[in-house]
């Protein structure tokens, strides 16, 4: 099967087509999401709660059965390769790796540990390798790395994570919400490490986030989802100047007192 | 106290036993919240094992082959009895293991019947003096055994890179799921280990004093010991049995003159006071759950 380029000859890097998520049989998460990641470029997945980001998310992993849900319709394609039903083992083999939200990391263990979890495919100098250019980029883990990983702040969790993800040896790497919990400052560090890793690495990059602003500066292309549903999708710039998508995430001037009592103004999509 | 020193290392003897049983159930427990109930079984089988080997085989050889076969048996267990009652609640596997329980008590008996029988062959005679006392085979063989193999499980948990990912698995699955961990495999490895373990406390108890479907009794200890020792805590159950041996052997000495019958009471009671005291056992990890 010849790999689907689009435009500008670009491979499909991992590709969802109208996807619809369930959970218990009776809670719709997605009705028929769809969106695409081509190859190295770094695409956000906005929204506000309970859209359905973090189960895009696990869908794409293979997650789902441990969340009590499962892909009613649609596909899930991976380097042109049916995923859809595939377990995470495989998918992470494929070279897809997420990170979930909520810092899920061993917090019992220490970073070394974690590290080592992260690596289990690795061969020995394969991993002892991989660990040294982590403590590289992070050098306050290095200092806490024999230190139980839930002692670490929220922003030094963060930065394990995304070491331990590179240490499955991603192509495409999805991050839920990594901002969540953190500090302004902390969360510019951590787009700015993203934005670093993603062009070192030559990563594809799928950025799940509330934080709009924050993810606005690091991707190329902007899919937002609503209810279940994409209600908006183009390239970062669009999004920025997108009437609907500042108002609801970025955050409109401020109006006066006078015009906020008239001002009323109706969502375009539904 | 002169004659002390003989019921000490019977005790201790006997305890190493407890703790390597022990040490299979709480592997699993730590590894997969799973309580094992058919532990004394798995040391039933095994034991029976090895009677069977020993019939055409030296007995050292004998055990020795048994093992890699108990390690099979315990991943046949786990995907048959374990896996495909993967998310349903606690209770359900709990359930299956009762049930394998009773099915392996009487499979055993169809088997082989239900006379006691003796292993064909010896250990190696190894014994040596400790002063007065002369300590036998058994206990050279129990303690030889038992101990390095509860401390290399130590450090196969603590330091070794399999031990890591079990550790990760019993923490958080989903994480180790999303690093592409294969937990399945992992976790199968470890019913692997704990019959194996049980195994071995099987043989050297059939080398001791037969085997026969009441060998399973001792499956009943093991949960004094295990709690005793901390339900998450691998060195604690080889802790536990040893200190629950010596307790026994004491009282034996002296405490059935005077109450007969205690001694079948005492690891129960022991426990009783200890978890008194430290509700977790010896060495186990304080739980703050909230609410």
């Amino acid at each position: 099967m010849a790999e689907r380029k689009d435009a500008e000859g670009n491979g499909m890097v991992l590709s969802v087509e109208n996807l619809k998520v369930v959970y218990r049989g009776v809670i719709l998460a997605l009705d028929g999401v769809s969106l695409e990641v081509r190859e190295g470029e770094a695409v956000a997945l906005l929204g506000p709660n309970g859209a359905g980001k973090s189960s895009l998310v696990r869908a794409v992993a293979g997650l789902l059965p441990k969340f009590e849900g499962r892909v009613l319709d649609g596909h899930v394609r991976l380097f042109d390769q049916e995923a859809t039903h595939l377990d995470p083992a495989r998918i992470t083999g494929l070279g897809l790796t997420a990170v979930l939200e909520g810092r899920p990391l061993f917090r019992y263990l220490t970073p070394v540990e974690n590290l080592v979890a992260a690596g289990h495919r690795l061969s020995p100098r394969e991993l002892k390798e991989g660990m040294e250019e982590v403590f590289a980029r992070f050098p306050r883990l290095y200092e806490r790395r024999h230190e139980q990983a839930g002692y670490l702040s929220g922003g030094e969790q963060q930065m394990l994570l995304l070491g331990m993800a590179l240490l499955t040896r991603p192509k495409v790497l999805v991050v839920d919400e990594p901002s969540l919990g953190l500090a302004p400052k902390l969360v510019e560090e951590v787009m700015r490490t993203l934005d670093t890793l993603r062009r070192e690495k030559n990563l594809s990059l799928l950025l799940v986030e509330q934080n709009a602003r924050a993810a606005l500066s690091i991707v190329d292309r902007v899919y937002v989802l609503e209810r279940g549903r994409v209600v908006f999708e183009g390239d970062a710039k669009a999004a920025q100047e997108d009437q609907d998508v500042m108002e609801f995430y970025l955050g409109k001037e401020e109006v006066g007192f006078r015009q906020a009592k008239r001002y009323r103004r109706r969502k375009r999509w539904v | 106290m002169p004659d002390l020193l003989p019921y000490l290392i019977g005790g201790l003897a006997n305890g190493a036993l407890y703790g390597l049983l022990a040490l299979g159930f709480v592997l699993v427990y730590r590894a997969t919240s799973v309580v094992n109930f058919a532990i004394g079984e798995f040391l039933l089988v095994g034991a029976y094992l090895t009677y069977t080997f020993a019939l055409f085989l030296p007995l050292p050889l004998a055990i020795l082959a048994a093992l890699p076969l108990a390690f099979l048996f315990g991943l046949l267990v786990e995907r048959g009895f374990v896996r495909p009652l993967l998310g349903r609640s606690v209770v359900a596997v709990i359930m299956a293991t009762i049930g394998l329980a009773a099915a392996l008590d009487g499979g055993v008996q169809l088997v082989w019947g239900p006379d006691l029988k003796y292993l064909r062959g010896e250990l190696p005679q190894l014994s040596f003096q400790l002063g007065d006392t002369f300590v036998p085979p058994r206990a050279v063989w129990n303690l030889v055994l038992a101990l390095p193999l509860g401390f290399g499980l130590l450090w196969l948990l603590r330091k070794s890179r399999y031990g890591v990912l079990v550790r990760a698995i019993s923490e958080r699955e989903v994480a180790a799921l999303a690093l592409g961990i294969p937990t399945a495999r992992i976790l199968a490895g470890v019913w692997g280990i704990s019959a194996l373990l049980a195994t071995l406390a099987g043989a050297l108890l059939a080398a001791a004093s037969g085997v026969g479907p009441n060998l399973v009794f001792l499956g009943l200890k093991v949960f004094p010991v295990a709690i005793l020792g901390g339900l998450d805590s691998v060195g604690g159950a080889l802790l536990a049995g040893l200190i629950l041996g010596i307790l026994e052997a004491l009282s034996q000495r002296y405490l059935e003159p005077i109450l007969p019958g205690f001694t079948e009471a005492l690891p129960f009671v022991v426990v009783l006071l200890v978890l008194l005291v430290r509700p977790y056992g010896l060495l186990g990890e304080r739980q703050i759950e909230r609410v």
